[in-house]
């Protein structure tokens, strides 16, 4: 009896969840008639904010990989005094309310921040710019990833880089013929992450860099501005917006499922890190 | 930006609602205003600072009138709506969301620019120069669409090519101004004095001025209609506008503030 009871509590409090996590997204395509969503992505607030969005977050992603990775195999590799401070930076802005990244942003990169006056003597001024929008979702997407590349290199069996080693492969050779091989899966899905995260970047960017047709409105920013004006609008943002999120996850998925689970299992890492 | 007035706003109510209460009230003198509680009133940013002052009473949530009323018409609780025009109370009342909407006040929009004046503007005819950073409000929120008038009106619109940014609402233009990023901003003259040492003010001239008129009205919606008329019967009141204009807001034209 009691048995059946907590079955049907289970069944009960799964059946509130999912619904209560499904209704928003359904209904933003209750809303308003497919057809009509998908008129409004013509509409030229749309298609700027798509090439707006796009570009920032595949900069951002690229240098994301190019400086991540390396850092990331650094924190998963090396055991040095102050590396769990490290990787506590790295974390921070994932935890961080976006409005304080967007201050923190203005007050290093600004004008009148702390690298301001050096760097408008070299003629450079960041706010306002799609540099500023880049950076300010390098900001909050990196942590993604780096955090999902340590788990995915520290998940590495060490007798396999030993062996490579030992077998006469240098370190270079190593890392990209073994260890990149091997962590493609955690790095993969690190990356989409902080891709998906990157394309959702709102409150950072719309302190740090404004909101500007064609320049600095992003996707998220349109919907905020289109929010007075046209709701249609905003739904067709929303609903592209999902379905990019949902791919985002859904191809994580396929790709795990080739790979080892444990590569993208962030359990080895958060015990590691808060040790 | 929003999000924040609606932290703060309560948070003033209550801090004022203390100084209040350990008798600084007697200090005001004779007036003891009549709190108008249990109400939430959704106002024009500009009116952040002043209508916590004529009664600290209501719950405020301030931000763009056009933000407001695209929450009001989704059914966001408010009891009263203050717009920094009047067409949005107008549209509202016509879609039956709001009753008829009563004029309080006026306003004057003014240049501002950094103290440090980077870009060296001294009129508004300074931000035909290249590379002037000029920040506006978005075209739907009344500041914004205030702003393209006086560029229209005085064939400046040339200019709109210099905009970096279309900020939500007059406190975001006033604050990326203050912060010195922005070279120059469209606001208020109530918003730049609410940042004295921070801006330089610079006229519009009287020509190009455009008519700034706030309007509010009970919300149709609202479970407490007695407490917001009573809200909007304070605005108007001689203590309630003798606040307004210490806090730089114009007095009405007569024939209208005898309502």
């Amino acid at each position: 009896m009691r048995k059946a009871l907590l079955a049907f509590f289970y069944f009960l409090a799964a059946a509130v969840a999912l619904a209560f996590l499904a209704l928003p997204i359904l209904a933003i395509f209750v809303h308003v008639p497919p057809g009509r969503l998908i008129d409004q992505l013509s509409n030229p607030v749309v298609t700027d904010a798509l090439i707006v969005s796009f570009k920032t977050t595949l900069i951002a992603q690229a240098l994301i990989l190019l400086f991540g990775t390396p850092t990331a195999y650094l924190l998963a590799s090396r055991r040095f005094p102050g590396r769990s401070l490290c990787v506590t930076l790295v974390e921070l802005p994932l935890v961080l309310p976006p409005a304080v990244a967007g201050i923190g942003l203005l007050a290093a990169f600004g004008r009148v921040g702390l690298l301001g006056s050096s760097l408008s003597a070299a003629g450079i001024t960041i706010p306002f710019t799609q540099t500023a929008v880049t950076i300010a979702v390098a900001f909050v997407a990196s942590p993604l990833y780096i955090r999902q590349a340590i788990a995915a290199f520290e998940a590495i069996d060490p007798n396999l880089v030993a062996a490579s080693r030992t077998l006469g492969a240098g370190p270079a050779r190593t890392f990209f013929r073994v260890i990149l091989p091997l962590s493609r899966g955690g790095l993969a899905a690190g990356e989409a992450l902080a891709f998906a995260r990157g394309l959702g970047e709102f409150g950072a960017t719309i302190m740090f860099a404004g909101s500007l047709q064609k320049v600095t409105q992003t996707l998220p920013l349109a919907i905020y501005a289109e929010f007075e004006v046209n709701f249609d609008v905003t739904l067709a943002i929303s609903a592209l917006l999902v379905l990019i999120s949902a791919a985002v996850l859904i191809s994580l998925k396929l790709t795990s499922r080739w790979q080892p689970s444990e590569q993208i299992s962030p359990s080895r890492f958060a015990r590691l890190s808060w040790s | 930006m929003r999000r924040r007035a609606v932290v703060l706003a309560p948070l003033c109510a209550f801090l004022c609602s203390l100084l209040a209460a350990s008798g600084a009230a007697a200090r005001t003198g004779t007036h003891s205003s009549t709190r108008v509680t249990g109400i939430t009133v959704y106002a024009a940013a500009s009116l952040t600072d002043v209508f916590p002052k004529i009664d600290s009473g209501p719950k405020y949530s301030f931000g763009a009138s056009s933000t407001l009323a695209a929450q009001i018409t989704q059914g966001a609780p408010a009891d009263v709506f203050a717009s920094a025009n009047t067409t949005i109370p107008a549209q509202l009342h016509a879609k039956k969301l709001a009753q008829k909407p009563v004029v309080f006040t006026r306003n004057r929009l003014v240049l501002v620019v950094p103290t440090s004046n980077p870009a060296g503007i001294h009129s508004v005819y300074d931000l035909r120069k290249s590379g002037v950073k000029l920040v506006i409000a978005a075209p739907a929120v009344p500041v914004g669409s205030y702003t393209l008038q006086v560029l229209k009106q005085m064939g400046l619109t040339s200019v709109l090519g210099n905009i970096v940014s279309r900020e939500s609402d007059v406190r975001g233009v006033l604050s990326k101004v203050a912060l010195g990023e922005a070279d120059a901003g469209f606001v208020y003259s109530t918003d730049a004095r609410t940042v004295p040492g921070k801006v330089r003010v610079f006229k519009i001239p009287a020509w190009a001025q455009p008519k700034v008129t706030y309007a509010l009205a009970v919300v149709s919606a609202s479970v407490n209609k007695a407490a917001a008329a009573r809200f909007i019967k304070e605005v108007l009141s001689k203590a309630g506008q003798k606040k307004m204009i210490s806090a730089g807001f114009l007095a009405l034209p007569k024939a209208k503030s005898k309502r």
